[in-house]
């Protein structure tokens, strides 16, 4: 906790409301088995546990064919109220690409570039408050990889 | 100097960002083939005040310079209010021996389009 509040910085008084589950901080130092996983299938799992996932208002999008494997533009939306969101991918050395602790008032749209080393899925899980864990996912072709440099 | 590239702008009540990071990524696989240590950004927090509206970890996985787009809902933002972001990056040798160092980098931009 002293860790996440030295992190924050400023505000001597920080009621800032900070969610009871993880924050996407701590995804990396209590969780590090979702980062060094080289499936998304383990990924998943060190990052959310056994989970089921159901369809829902939740989106992945990405160009099917991506011509720069360096730079693939992913853009994840959802209307759901999530507590946290994470993504993967299964052409990369390992499978997890990033996590999101969605914050009060955040509006779940995000785009962002990443590398692919070549054509695969790219999976979003997106944990709901209401418990449930929604699923999306977007195949892709990569003309040139992207992790060489 | 900036490392960021900060662009911030309230349309309605969303406040709508694009932020631009000058950094390398080095993935474990590109410091091996050039003989220096991994370094890649591991977190990204964006703050309005208090508020945080961006909160990330992320891989060695995102693009050279990453770009990042998100959204967040204006409420109680007020013309003066800077989006303040801020990216820890890790420095790891290539054979992922050792400890990772860590370092915070932070800046802020004031948000336009608020009354």
């Amino acid at each position: 906790m002293m860790e996440r509040r030295k992190f924050l910085g400023l505000g001597a008084a920080l009621f800032v409301a900070v969610p009871a589950s993880l924050s996407a901080l701590d995804f990396r130092k209590e969780k590090p088995a979702t980062w060094t996983a080289k499936k998304v299938d383990e990924s998943i799992k060190a990052l959310y546990g056994d989970i089921k996932t159901v369809d829902g208002d939740i989106k992945v999008k990405a160009p099917k064919i991506a011509s720069n494997g360096g730079a693939v533009p992913v853009t994840v939306t959802s209307g759901l109220e999530l507590k946290s969101l994470a993504v993967f991918q299964d052409a990369n050395p390992e499978a997890a690409i990033a996590a999101f602790t969605i914050p009060e008032g955040a509006i779940v749209n995000y785009t962002f570039k990443i590398k692919m080393k070549g054509s695969g899925e790219i999976t979003v899980i997106g944990e709901g408050k209401d418990g449930k864990f929604y699923k999306a996912s977007q195949k892709l072709d990569v003309a040139l990889g992207g992790c060489e440099g | 100097m900036g490392k960021m590239k900060i662009k911030a702008k309230v349309k309605g009540d969303v406040l709508k960002a694009k932020i631009q990071i000058k950094h390398d990524m080095l993935t474990y696989d590109q410091a091996k083939k050039k003989g220096k240590q991994a370094n890649f950004i591991t977190h990204i927090t964006g703050k309005v005040g208090e508020k945080v509206v961006l909160d990330m970890s992320t891989s060695q996985f995102l693009s050279k310079n990453p770009i990042l787009k998100f959204q967040a809902k204006a409420d109680g933002m007020k013309k003066g209010d800077k989006l303040e972001i801020t990216y820890t990056e890790v420095f790891f040798n290539a054979d992922k021996t050792g400890e990772g160092k860590y370092e915070d980098v932070t800046e802020a931009k004031k948000i336009k389009g608020l009354k």
